[in-house]
């Protein structure tokens, strides 16, 4: 029975070539999109999985508003680092706690003897009880020891091959600087530990042990942060355990007060709260500290590929029965035969698994090809026959491809195995010819979701449109980054190299911003800004425009005593003629006073899904400094790789054991772009995918119909039709199906395009000409379908046709 | 007694109004009867033969099939009767389009669950008794309309049924090829005792069996032995 139903299986799909190529086709494509989706879902939710220890590691999150990017408070991993000597103290769960810093920056350079000096990402200062909490695999070396004592490295085994080209590398030393001017500390690889089986969100190359981890600041004002990580003895209930590091830190925090004289209800006022959590190591990666976390990111890119496999299995659906009018008679004679209807419906089944068989086949076969440029695309590092979790992928694609073959296979089955044999013996099909209702509903639905998808593009490219040409505020041409401090020696000297207009620093440029809160008393009221430190040449460097008021200049000596810019924002958020007006910003101590001279058009130094924060510029030193490597460069030219290649020359002299590291204002801002870019590159894909497929569908289904009134349209040109008049006919129904579609997606596609704008600090208001063009093209494109279709029908000769009867 | 029918009666109703096809057919076969079904068109004999064959169901009456009450029968009950009691036999044949010769004849059997080896040795007879050995690998479209009606015969004695219904076996084919037919069924009813219930037009094919049912207007007419 097996193998009569399987050969039978088979010659159905050879003798409709074209609509098992369209099923099988398009499945899978549904499925290589859905097998991509799926291995980087495993790659995601399988962080920190690498090992069962780490269910017992917590990171530890502290509530605070530093190195936040929009000035608010958050839940933080990095940590003031005395909380790590507090949890030794009060929490007796805790075996071990680490503190290990942050990957601040590009990296530090590593230099081997005398090779040059390479620049590595993640190489973490961490204390000595690192590995006692991370069970890393040492493949040389020994965890409990490798970092007992400073001047340490402990590295991965890929670094291990970079820098020596052998992994037998212990004992062996490396100078490791940490800035440019840093002479560096010579370490001894104690340690290489392999890459473990999934991946982590502490992401480290190396970690180092200078010794300076161990140690907390010695003053009270003092404070200096970093990520911590606790050992638990077992398992925690984290519930009962957050409310213990509330209650420690709370008590923490007064005590530091008092010993700072700072008034506990001052500092914690207008929202602000104490905090201390801990969060287990495995769900670290799924609650970032800001923004979303990937499931929702994705969450998008889900819906797509969901989409795309919806609309593959609607056309399997429709083909097949549409098909079962070909099948009928099959299935009448097998009933009188005395087939069960539970067999029938098992063998409509099972040609559907084979089917999904085959297009699974297909699918690895796409992925293996795809999954190169994927990768590269979203700078994963994702492989299908080489991935660790392999097995678990085979039950998941097994489990997938049932799903598939009951969605796909489970209607038609139930639609053929029900005909009744009466009916369809006598030859009367059409009564035995059944769900037509839910075909039609079908190819609604697959409309719909490929009109929305049109109108998803069109209101995406718009949008990325505005983005790309809206004014910056600044001048984003002709503009170097080096990532560096303002070094006046240095500074001078790249001055003086031709081609080189202005060097500045900022704290604020794209790419690289660091935003530092500040309260500021104007007019009796209290204010929160953003402050910006930079050099007298920065806003002209960057090419900001003056509204009012001046730029700072050395002719003004009070510019480096009290004076500030305030962008547009700012001056917005004060009130009306700020400029040469003063303000107050209160220290621990004193007042400091400053003077607004002048107010700048906002600029975009941050993605637009956020808006300009209100921001006060100054050059003096008053009320405190930072620097966040920045250093600006102007060009005079377009041209100007000579004067780029002088820049890494000096650089060179000044600083050999520290590679430069630069980007071009512009490619920071395509970087910015990216995020939107991609998601509208894969819209823009899987609308592709799924408008082809959707009329692909179309085309099959419109042949089916063709064929089916063969005899009618025989016989209605018999009666004195013209061809046209039957295309029209034929035309009619599908016509109106592709119409409800429209209308249905119309709202549905301003709801979810309005959502993604509202995404955006800055956008555009929903036009109307994606919905036009969407209908135009969906109409036009499934007329010209089924036009071929059944062109091809009616102009056959009706002799034809009626001589089988 | 293989079949009796009391009162069978069958009306669709359209717009509240009944338009009868069939009404008090009361009648019953034997084992071992050749019964032709005759009447004018749309007389109600095609209704009839699916009765018969519970492709469809009385509106009223009584049918008991080899002493059971169909009316009370199951699906399941249904479909053993298929697999081993009933043959059907029709004007337009009826092969699965994707099956050969060989494979047509062989699903009755696999739906009765016979062992392979015996599948094979009652294919190789069928096939060789109707001289059909060359064909067997050929798909329906490459046999000609008599050679199809043959293959649709050994569908249906190939699994021993104890009756057979034919609606017009011959009504698609030439005189030389419906003889040859009739010959068939005469030798099988005659030979093997199978009972055969055949709808027919044609006066000279109904000679063949050795009873007559003369339907008209859903009404048993005449019932003739024929001698
Ligand atoms: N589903 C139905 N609804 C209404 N009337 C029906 C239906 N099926 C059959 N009939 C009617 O029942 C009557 C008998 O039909 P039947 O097919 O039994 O005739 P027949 O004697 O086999 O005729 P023929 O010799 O032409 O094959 C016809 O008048 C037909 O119109
Ligand atoms: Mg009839």
């Amino acid at each position: 029975m097996f193998k009569l139903n399987l050969k039978i299986a088979l010659r159905n799909l050879f003798k409709n070539k074209v609509y098992t190529a369209i099923n099988i086709g398009g499945l899978a494509i549904g499925l290589t999109a859905f097998v991509l989706l799926l291995l980087f879902v495993n790659h995601e939710a399988n962080y920190d999985k690498w090992n069962p220890e780490l269910d017992k590691v917590y990171q530890i999150r502290e509530r605070h508003d530093f190195f936040t990017p929009d000035n608010k408070q958050n839940w933080q991993e990095v940590n003031e680092s005395r909380i790590g000597a507090l949890l030794q103290q009060k929490i007796p769960q805790f075996k071990y706690i680490t503190k290990v810093d942050n990957s601040w920056g590009d990296g530090f350079a590593l230099k081997v003897d005398h090779s040059d000096p390479i620049i590595v990402s993640n190489v973490n200062d961490a204390d000595s009880l690192f590995f006692k909490v991370f069970p890393y695999h040492f493949i040389y070396g020994d965890r409990m020891t490798a970092l007992s004592r400073p001047n340490a490295i402990v590295i991965k085994q890929s670094i291990a091959h970079r820098l020596f080209g052998t992994d037998k590398v212990l004992g062996k030393q490396i100078r490791v600087m940490m800035w440019r001017s840093d002479k560096g500390s010579l370490m001894t690889v104690t340690g290489v530990v392999a890459e473990p089986e999934t991946a982590q969100s502490h992401e480290f190359n190396a970690i180092i042990h200078s010794g300076d981890r161990e140690k907390d600041p010695e003053h009270v004002d003092n404070s200096n942060y970093c990520k911590i990580y606790a050992l638990a003895h077992e398992v925690l209930d984290t519930l009962a355990m957050n409310k213990i590091l509330q209650q420690v830190y709370v008590d923490f925090k007064k005590a530091s007060f008092v010993k700072r004289k700072i008034n506990y209800n001052d500092f914690y006022k207008n929202g602000k709260t104490p905090g201390l959590k801990a969060v287990q190591l495995k769900m670290v990666h799924s609650s970032p500290s800001y923004g979303s976390n990937w499931l929702t990111q994705i969450k998008p890119i889900i819906a797509l590929c969901i989409f795309l496999l919806l609309i593959s299995i609607i056309n399997f659906v429709n083909l097949a029965t549409a098909q079962s009018v070909q099948r009928a008679k099959e299935v009448g004679v097998k009933k009188v035969l005395g087939a069960y209807k539970k067999q029938l419906v098992l063998q409509f089944m099972f040609e559907a698994a084979i089917q999904s068989i085959i297009a699974l086949f297909m699918a690895t076969i796409l992925v293996e090809m795809f999954l190169p440029t994927f990768n590269h695309h979203f700078g994963l590092e994702l492989s299908f026959w080489y991935n660790k979790q392999l097995s678990a992928m085979v039950w998941q694609l097994l489990g997938l491809l049932l799903l598939i073959t009951l969605l796909s296979g489970f209607y038609p089955a139930m639609v053929l195995s029900r005909y009744n044999p009466v009916s369809v013996l006598k030859g009367n099909y059409e009564t035995g010819f059944r769900g037509i209702a839910l075909r039609n509903g079908l190819v609604v639905l697959q409309f719909v979701i490929a009109v929305t998808f049109i109108i998803g593009i069109g209101i995406m490219y718009q949008q990325t449109n505005y983005l790309r040409h809206k004014d910056l505020g600044y001048d984003k041409s002709r503009l170097m980054n080096i990532r560096s401090n303002y070094e006046e020696s240095f500074v001078q000297r790249i001055k003086r190299i031709p081609g080189v207009k202005y060097v500045a620093t900022t704290t604020q440029v794209m790419g690289n911003t660091f935003n530092v809160p500040e309260e500021i008393i104007y007019d009796h009221q209290e204010f929160n800004v953003n402050t910006v430190t930079v050099t007298m040449e920065t806003l002209p460097a960057l090419g900001v425009r003056v509204l009012k008021g001046r730029m700072f200049s050395p002719a003004y000596k009070q510019d480096t005593v009290n004076t500030v810019i305030l962008n547009q924002a700012a001056a917005n958020l004060l009130g009306k003629n700020v400029v040469g007006k003063m303000y107050d910003v209160r220290d621990s101590k004193k007042k400091h006073t400053f003077q607004i001279v002048g107010i700048i058009k906002d600029y975009h130094n941050e993605g637009f899904d956020k808006a300009v924060l209100p921001t006060v510029y100054k050059v003096t030193r008053l009320g405190g400094t930072s620097s966040t490597n920045n250093l600006l460069v102007r060009f005079e030219h377009d041209k100007n790789e000579t004067a780029v290649k002088a820049i890494e020359a000096e650089w060179k002299k000044s600083y050999p054991d520290f590679p430069i590291k630069y980007a071009f204002a512009e490619e920071s801002f395509e970087k910015e772009m990216q995020s939107t870019n991609r998601l509208m590159q894969m819209v823009l894909l899987f609308s592709a995918i799924s408008v082809v497929l959707s009329l692909l569908g179309l085309f099959a289904l419109s042949a089916f119909m063709a064929k089916r009134r063969t005899k009618e349209i025989a016989i209605r040109k018999i009666l004195g039709a013209s061809d046209l008049q039957i295309v029209n006919m034929l035309n009619r129904s599908f016509l109106i199906l592709v119409l409800i579609a429209n209308l249905i997606s119309w709202p549905i596609a301003y709801i979810f395009t309005n959502n993604w704008l509202a995404g955006f600090a800055y956008r555009i208001n929903v036009p109307i000409w994606p919905f036009v063009i969407a209908t135009i093209i969906s109409v036009g494109i499934a007329l010209l379908t089924v036009s071929l279709q059944t062109r091809k029908a009616a102009v056959n000769n009706p002799v034809d046709a009626l001589k089988y009867e | 007694m293989m079949i009796e029918l009391k009162n069978i009666e069958k009306y669709y109703a359209n717009k509240g109004v009944k338009s009868y096809i069939l009404r008090h057919v009361t009648t019953s076969i034997k084992q071992g009867e050749f019964v032709s079904i005759m009447g004018p068109s749309g007389a109600g004999k095609s209704t009839l033969l699916n009765i018969l064959g519970m492709l469809e169901e009385p509106t009223y009456g009584e049918y008991h099939f080899m002493g059971e009450d169909i009316t009370a029968m199951n699906e399941r009950k249904r479909i053993e009767l298929y697999r081993n009691h009933i043959g059907f036999v029709f004007q337009a044949y009826h092969l699965i389009d994707e099956m050969t010769v060989a494979e047509n004849i062989e699903a009755p059997l696999l739906y009765k669950k016979i062992p392979g080896a015996e599948r094979k040795s009652r294919i190789a007879d069928v096939l060789d008794r109707f001289n059909m050995v060359a064909k067997k690998d050929l798909f329906p479209n490459q046999l000609s309309g008599g050679q199809q009606q043959l293959v649709g015969i050994a569908r249906a004695l190939v699994a021993q049924p104890s009756i057979i219904l034919a609606d017009e076996p011959t009504g698609n084919l030439q005189s030389a090829q419906a003889e040859q037919i009739m010959d068939l069924f005469k030798k099988l009813n005659k030979e093997e005792n199978i009972t055969i219930l055949q709808v027919t037009h044609s006066e000279k094919n109904a000679l063949y069996g050795n009873r007559m049912l003369t339907i008209e207007d859903g009404v048993v007419k005449e019932d003739v032995q024929i001698k």
